[in-house]
């Protein structure tokens, strides 16, 4: 056990569980809190991966190398994160305008799984805006040149950092579930035409719970494209998506300490636990259509066997208003006539 | 400008003929069982990767391969749905949920497709691809061959739906599958036709659709997927004639589109199309009263 070579392989597992948290909290909100299929969630932290790193980058010189993108600030650490965040949750609010106001829940399906499609194809084929299929790379580290850090101890460095914006995520997602915009959001889950009843705005609702959901997706992505250092199409792919609603199903969906379980079960196991499998050289596809096929039998096995998930949503227990017992006296049926 | 504006109209005909075989499919089994099957995109592939292999693998003729690849998904789809979505449609469980399994469906069938037949370009080996002049328009003969056998097939179709007892079973359990039950219809034996049918359509088209594309990967089948939502949408979901319209308006768009703008963002014209339509008018051009 040698600290040196065990102790950055540790951290990057660590950072990839807290990055994954953060995700799998971010579609708890959308799709446990609120019921909203987004079936294209890796765009959104694909898209605050891209902000994040193309304002954290200086401008795009024509040189050696030339990348082209958008943006190119050269900001400091965390304006580039937030900068993400803002970008994810811009994209967000666009999709809920378009889809939140009246359609039902399988055109909203369509709609954001297509979505994705087309997004990750502009993205790739339209290089001016990041780059292409090669994507970003040599995103400044955050903070890593103020404290003078090397690649080896970084990781030490970044792990403190993203745990800080996880609890902070953390007091978020549970703070919303247990205010009155979670309970709204849980009902309009329910029922949309009770909460309707009762006053509610449902398409308001719904659009905070897609924003907020996104705006975790946006973090997520930029903690990701900030460690990484370099971020490109092959990191988002449609997918993954379905990577994260299996850790979300899994854990117990509208159940944040479940969602934890089931970052850590899905992604941490089957993806970066698997990264030491040995492949056969000759069929190099072989692994990741294997994992794929895994999180989608994961996430048939879970809807049959145990769809509330391993922790179940907290049901909120609420006194119980005691209705007046009947007054009226039982009438016996005579025994015979 | 308007010469090549002519030749993409020819090319949106095709596109048409390909996106109302797989269309049709889609509206007719969301029509009978009510929810959106997302492993179309898998289907697709793994119809053109099998006729693939019976045509340039085995060596049969092209049309006989596809006839046996369309069998195949037909069966497939019977078969999927008897083992997997229809214990959970009894169920009853929300919508959502529902997307999600056949979401989960599509992860495991398209990574089968690309464990199997690899992530490389395939084409088929067809004979007779120099085109001839037909008017304005320029075809090759298994263009032309494929317009035919789409309109065959919609013909078909349109007979099915009209003029037997199981077309009309079809209609009655897209109107109300809950009424369609009491009155005595089978409809567990009407899913199974439905999703036999619908496996046909989406097997056939995706041998065509690979033919028309020359060359294909396994992925084709997705990047096709949400131009088929386009058009089903367009047309009003659950409706096989407005579906129809609706392959025709998106296909003439996408290939017009091309001459116009560049033509890698031509499946991109389909969406900006559906989302228009979800705007405006959200229920379809020709709303069904039902859905």
């Amino acid at each position: 056990m040698d600290l040196a070579v065990f102790g950055p392989y540790i951290a990057t597992i660590l950072a990839y569980f807290i990055i994954f948290n953060i995700l799998t909290w971010g579609l708890n909100i959308q799709f446990g809190y609120a019921g909203i299929p987004n079936f294209t969630y890796i765009t959104f932290m694909a898209m605050g991966a891209y902000v994040t790193g193309a304002t954290g980058l200086p401008r795009p010189t024509a040189g050696f190398q030339y990348v082209q993108y958008i943006l190119g600030y050269s900001w400091p650490f965390p304006i580039t994160l937030l900068a993400g965040a803002v970008g994810a949750g811009a994209l967000a609010f666009l999709l809920g305008l378009i889809t939140l106001r009246r359609l039902r829940t399988d055109y909203l399906a369509i709609v954001t799984f297509s979505l994705g499609f087309i997004l990750y194809d502009v993205v790739g084929t339209f290089v001016p805006l990041f780059n292409g299929f090669d994507g970003l790379f040599g995103v400044p580290q955050p903070l890593a040149d103020v404290f003078q850090l090397d690649p080896n101890t970084y990781p030490y460095f970044f792990i403190p950092l993203s745990l800080v914006i996880m609890l902070i995520c953390w007091l978020v997602a549970n703070r919303i579930f247990d205010s009155p915009l979670g309970r709204t959001m849980r009902a309009i889950r329910e029922d949309v035409e009770v909460a309707e009843a009762l006053g509610k705005d449902s398409f308001r609702f719904r659009i905070i719970a897609l924003i907020v959901g996104c705006v975790f997706a946006g973090v997520a992505g930029g903690l990701t494209i900030e460690f990484v250092t370099a971020f490109n199409p092959s990191g988002w792919t449609a997918p993954e998506t379905f990577v994260i609603f299996a850790a979300c199903l899994v854990g117990g969906k509208a159940n944040n300490r479940g969602a934890v379980l089931g970052a850590f079960l899905v992604p941490v196991i089957f993806f970066e636990g698997s990264r030491f499998i040995p492949v056969p050289p000759d069929h190099p596809l072989l692994l990741a259509g294997i994992r794929y096929m895994v999180i989608g039998t994961l996430l048939i096995g879970v809807l049959w066997f145990r769809p509330e998930g391993l922790l179940p949503e907290k049901k909120k227990a609420f006194f119980e208003i005691a209705l007046k017992k009947p007054t009226l006296p039982v009438v016996q049926a005579p025994d015979a006539l | 400008m308007l010469h090549s504006l002519v030749l993409a109209f020819g090319f949106g005909l095709i596109t048409a003929s390909v996106l109302a075989l797989a269309g049709v499919g889609v509206t007719l089994q969301f029509g009978v069982t009510n929810y959106v099957n997302f492993a179309y995109g898998a289907y697709l592939a793994l119809s053109a990767f099998l006729a693939w292999t019976l045509n340039v693998v085995v060596g049969l003729d092209f049309w006989v391969a596809v006839a046996i690849s369309t069998l195949v998904i037909a069966v497939c789809a019977v078969v999927v749905n008897r083992v997997l979505l229809q214990p959970f449609a009894r169920r009853k469980l929300p919508t959502v949920y529902m997307l999600i399994v056949t979401l989960g469906l599509w992860l495991i069938l398209s990574n089968v497709v690309l464990v199997l037949w690899g992530a490389s370009q395939r084409h088929f080996s067809v004979a007779g691809q120099h085109p001839v002049e037909i008017g304005p328009f320029l075809f090759t003969p298994s263009q032309l061959l494929i317009i035919a056998v789409a309109v065959v097939c919609l013909v078909g179709v349109h007979l099915l739906l009209t003029q037997t007892k199981l077309g009309k079973a079809m209609r009655a359990m897209s109107d109300d599958s809950g009424l369609a039950a009491v009155s005595g219809i089978d409809t567990d034996r009407v899913v199974d036709a439905t999703w036999f049918l619908t496996g046909a359509l989406i097997g056939l088209s995706g041998c065509v659709l690979a033919l028309n594309l020359s060359s294909f990967l396994p992925t084709f089948g997705d990047d096709f997927l949400f131009v088929i939502f386009s058009a089903v949408i367009l047309g009003g979901i659950g409706h096989p004639y407005g579906t129809m319209i609706g392959a025709l308006i998106v296909g003439l768009a996408t290939e017009m589109s091309a001459v116009l703008i560049q033509s890698s963002y031509k499946s991109d014209v389909a969406f900006a199309l559906l989302i228009i339509m979800l705007l405006v008018r959200p229920r379809g051009l020709i709303p069904s009263r039902a859905k």
